[in-house]
């Protein structure tokens, strides 16, 4: 089928271009099957390991909680919530690209979109990850979202009920969730649909989904993001919340992106379709979010630390005392200014090796950046090192690695399913001679 | 006769006044240039222009005699602008007492006109800068006029902060200049940065913007000097003088070119140019404005104090900036011959479309600014936005406390976030006059935003008994206008006297430029005029 269709596009390509000569990449040959499916079977290994690797960690996180002390439940959880935010950023960072390269009607981005789209339609499942982290913390007692548990009866909280009060947040999680799967749903099946039908006018209907597609995209995460991230320590407030986390999807997003195409490189698949170019792009968005994170979190420190207000301030000290000072400093150097000088090189940008590491270490800043976020509203400042001692860590290294490979088991699963690029995609001859000529 | 061409006819087809023939329009593409189709890109020059085209349109409106309307025009805002010099002559000599100003709110118009006036320029600075580096072609069209655009708002915008310290002659102490007293300024101010950021963000989109006119002002240049070459007893500057046009031209624009002679060296190096500027321009986009919005957002001002105000005042002033943009472009592409060939419906659209856009950035923060007001649980904040700025008088209850200033938070919602909702519409964001109307409230509605910020939260702050309402004098509004007047002043020379497009950066959009390009057979309708 796929040759097929990729055959007449090349037919249809060549009156377009007026000649007949057939000016620019050859479509047929670059789409040619054996260069844009993976041989049946591929990753499935992998995929197995991985799953069965994270559903260990997270089974030793559990039992790691009873071990740890009084705490231990909290701690577990808290480890499983940065797993599930982390990838959910993922997630929604992908989600976030096909709205926008819809939108904009993008050229270059039509061979790696599908990527995205593979990795955006796992949204369902890590919203079975948020409900269950919900669900384990209703079970527990509430050891992670504790504005339901221990706070109730706080002054501050009890003017804030109309917002945080369990119901209506249950409800709220259930609406994000349903959100995001619908747009993941719509945006991935119009691609597909356009791969068995070739009708072009499939995109125009994704770029009007993605006009207001972004306008409910960008009210839910803000909105997500107050209440599975900023409430978790319910006195602390920031309008620039939601672009935060934000931010760092962003950031994450493309690096999964970046990881995936390249492993499919390395595969000897894509080739001539995703080529250092397109690698190169990527590296810019890399980049791009580098700054754009990195600007988004020093105004929210910088204006907090100036005006020096203590209803706000608690929020840091607590992440830049008691040893989580390391963190904070990790992230000044290890979410901008390392990955910011090097990305500023092309090589960093453009091979695929370099761009890959740089890629790999994104997820991991991003990471360390939930971790810093979550880890702090559980443990009072200084109480992680006297009560769980660095002992304790192992629990959060198997529980946040337990969710992520999962997630990995799962990208993979998608990733090797299906064709690897939109096939059909109108912008495909555009995005096949993409050049960035400087 | 035409300084062009002894023929009538060839120098009105070299000036651009008389179209090249063109292939059949397609009626459902507006001007030729809305094309929906997926995997096509629109034309970004229509009427099937050549090479030379570009430059004889561009050219022309600097050398043939200026349309009708121009010299009363610029007489007029010149006036308009002289006005407020005056003004400002008045309020140096008496004292800023002569505004509006008072105790409480001790900042009001004149802060208001600088973030308005400084937030406009980034519309520029965006166009030629970021949408450089995300090769969005289209920009071609409108870079040069935006970023002459964002030079003159700089201009105005640095007037305010500097008339408004009360000694004006004292003003070299905003700059950390070695001085007999000792006096150093206050590097913990945020008012000190913008000094720096305001001076950084002016002084590299002058360079831009002129580096990028060079190979412009050389063609002026060679064309001057053949055409006196051609013709050496050409007019003269005015009747009596004997100076004649073409060789102060050619002297000008000579001067002006810095020796440029179209070398390949020398666009390779202007190339390279272009692109550091470009990567310097992006952070500068991002960070003046945001350390305007730290003036503010470093205080613990009720309605100030709000960490999205970085980004937000990014968003708003490429939304205000844009809708300048639009509101100039508008009635030029209509009023100077051929221009709507340069700057086609889809341009036009494609702005409107970065218009709604940012303008729902700006009400995404509105409505954060008023939830987490609410969220915080801070009195101060919820009281800031109700009853400085939301509550209007007949929804006020039993209390009856309502916010004076309900009217301007309303007509910044009104112009800010609904107005731009029209351009969800197809029909609407390709309609000059829908987005010219829309542009304009849009304006308007980013004057409002800052006056909303700096006034309703100034005039009823902590201490009640200092509660002030502000009224602005003659001097206040005079002044205003008058900046308005330089503004268009500014612009209506530029557009006279320097290229409005950048003539290389145009040709590299027109299909012939495209290395893949073959021309069609020759057809009756397809025919094209020699030149």
């Amino acid at each position: 089928m796929t040759s097929a269709s990729s055959h007449s596009h090349a037919d249809h390509h060549a009156q377009a271009s007026g000649d007949g000569h057939g000016h620019g990449p050859d479509r047929a040959y670059l789409l040619r099957e054996d260069n844009i499916t993976l041989s049946p079977g591929t990753g499935r290994g992998l995929s197995r390991a991985l799953l069965g690797a994270g559903v260990i960690g997270i089974v030793l996180a559990g039992f790691g909680s009873t071990m740890i002390g009084p705490a231990g439940a909290s701690h577990a959880l808290a480890a499983l919530h940065v797993g599930v935010m982390a990838c959910l950023a993922v997630t929604l960072g992908n989600l976030w690209y096909i709205l926008l390269f819809s939108l904009v009607r993008s050229g270059w981005s039509a061979t790696i979109r599908r990527q995205m789209e593979n990795v955006a339609s796992l949204v369902p499942l890590l919203g079975v990850g948020v409900i269950g982290i919900c669900v384990a913390d209703l079970v527990l007692g509430h050891p992670l979202f504790r504005w339901m548990g221990e706070h109730q009866g706080d002054y501050l909280l009890s003017k804030k009920s109309a917002w945080l009060n369990q119901p209506f947040f249950y409800v709220r999680i259930v609406v994000y969730l349903m959100v995001w799967t619908f747009l993941a749903r719509r945006m991935t099946g119009l691609s597909l649909e356009q791969d068995r039908t070739g009708d072009k006018w499939l995109s125009a209907k994704a770029a009007a989904t993605g006009a207001w597609g972004m306008l409910f995209f960008a009210l839910s995460v803000a909105f997500a993001s107050f209440d599975l991230l900023m409430a978790l320590d319910h006195r602390f407030f920031s309008t620039m919340w939601g672009v935060y986390y934000f931010a760092g999807s962003a950031y994450a997003g493309i690096a999964v992106c970046i990881l995936i195409t390249a492993s499919l490189r390395r595969l000897g698949r894509l080739e001539g379709v995703v080529t250092e170019e397109h690698n190169h792009d990527m590296g810019k968005f890399l980049f791009a979010f580098t700054v754009f994170w990195a600007y988004i979190a020093f105004s929210q420190y910088f204006l907090i630390w100036y005006s020096n207000i203590p209803e706000e301030t608690a929020y840091y000290i607590a992440r830049k005392t008691g040893g989580w000072n390391a963190l904070f400093s990790f992230l000044v150097f290890g979410h901008f200014l390392v990955p910011f000088i090097l990305l500023l090189f092309r090589p960093f940008k453009k091979r695929p090796g370099l761009v890959m590491a740089m890629a790999g270490w994104a997820i991991l800043a991003h990471v360390a950046d939930v971790f810093w976020i979550v880890r702090p509203s559980v443990y009072a400042s200084g109480d992680f090192v006297d009560k769980i001692g660095v002992g304790g860590l192992w629990v959060d290294v198997v529980a946040i690695g337990g969710v992520m490979a999962v997630f990995a088991a799962l990208v993979i699963r998608k990733v090797t399913s299906g064709v690897l690029v939109a096939v059909n995609d109108p912008y495909m001859d555009q995005a096949l001679e993409h050049k960035n000529y400087v | 006769m035409s300084v062009l061409h002894p023929d009538e006819a060839t120098a009105r087809r070299l000036a651009g006044l008389v179209p090249a023939p063109v292939g059949a329009a397609d009626p459902g593409k507006g001007d030729g240039s809305l094309e929906d189709e997926p995997g096509k890109r629109a034309p970004l020059v229509l009427g099937n222009r050549s090479f030379g085209d570009v430059t004889n349109i561009v050219c022309g409106y600097i050398e043939n005699k200026p349309a009708r309307w121009w010299l009363p025009t610029v007489l007029f805002t010149g006036s308009i602008a002289g006005l407020g010099g005056m003004f400002i002559a008045y309020l140096v000599i008496t004292g800023i007492g002569t505004w509006g100003l008072n105790n409480q709110v001790d900042w009001a118009w004149d802060i208001t006109n600088f973030v308005f006036w400084i937030g406009i320029g980034h519309a520029g600075t965006l166009i030629s800068a970021i949408l450089c580096l995300l090769k969005q072609r289209w920009r071609t069209a409108i870079n040069r006029s935006a970023e002459a655009m964002t030079i003159f708002a700089v201009i105005c915008a640095a007037t305010f902060p500097g008339i408004h310290i009360g000694r004006q002659w004292m003003a070299w102490m905003l700059f950390p200049l070695p001085n007999a007293n000792a006096i150093w300024p206050n590097f913990r101010s945020p008012l000190l940065w913008d000094v720096f950021a305001v001076s950084t963000y002016g002084t590299v989109s002058l360079l831009f913007w002129y580096m990028g006119m060079i190979p412009d002002l050389a063609t002026l240049r060679d064309r001057a000097d053949a055409r006196m070459r051609r013709n050496p007893n050409g007019a003269t500057v005015l009747p009596f003088v004997p100076i004649r046009i073409d060789r102060l031209r050619a002297f000008v624009y000579g001067l002006l070119s810095l020796g440029w002679r179209f070398s390949s060296r020398h666009w390779h190096r202007y190339e390279t140019a272009y692109l550091v500027l470009a990567g310097i321009s992006t952070p500068l986009v991002l960070s003046v404005h945001s350390i305007v919005s730290f003036d503010f957002a470093t205080s613990i001002v009720p309605g100030w104090h709000t960490t999205i105000f970085p980004p937000y005042f990014v968003a708003g002033a490429i939304f205000g900036g844009f809708a300048m943009v639009l509101l100039l472009l508008i009635p030029f592409r209509s009023l100077f011959p051929r221009m709507s060939d340069l700057i086609t419906l889809r341009h036009l659209e494609n702005m409107a479309k970065i218009v709604l856009a940012t303008g729902m950035m700006v009400g995404f923060a509105y409505g954060m600014e008023f939830f987490i007001a609410w969220y915080s649980g801070s009195q101060f904040e919820q009281e800031a936005f109700l009853y400085n700025r939301l509550m209007p008088p007949f929804f006020a209850g039993e209390e009856g406390r309502y916010a004076p200033y309900w009217w301007a938070y309303w007509a910044m919602i009104g112009c800010n976030v609904v107005s731009p909702q029209v351009f969800w519409f197809k029909a609407m964001r390709r309609s000059p006059l829908v987005i010219f109307i829309v542009s304009f409230l849009v304006t308007i509605g980013m004057w409002f935003e800052r006056f909303v910020i700096i006034v309703t939260s100034l005039h009823r702050a902590f201490l009640p008994g200092e509660w002030h309402m502000f009224t602005p004098t003659l001097v206040d509004i005079a002044i205003f206008v008058g900046s308005c007047g330089v503004f268009l002043t500014l612009f209506l020379l530029f557009a006279r006297y320097l290229p409005m497009f950048a003539i290389s950066e145009v040709k590299a959009v027109l299909p012939q430029a495209s290395p893949h390009y073959h021309p069609e057979p020759a057809g009756p309708a397809g025919e094209k005029g020699g030149h």
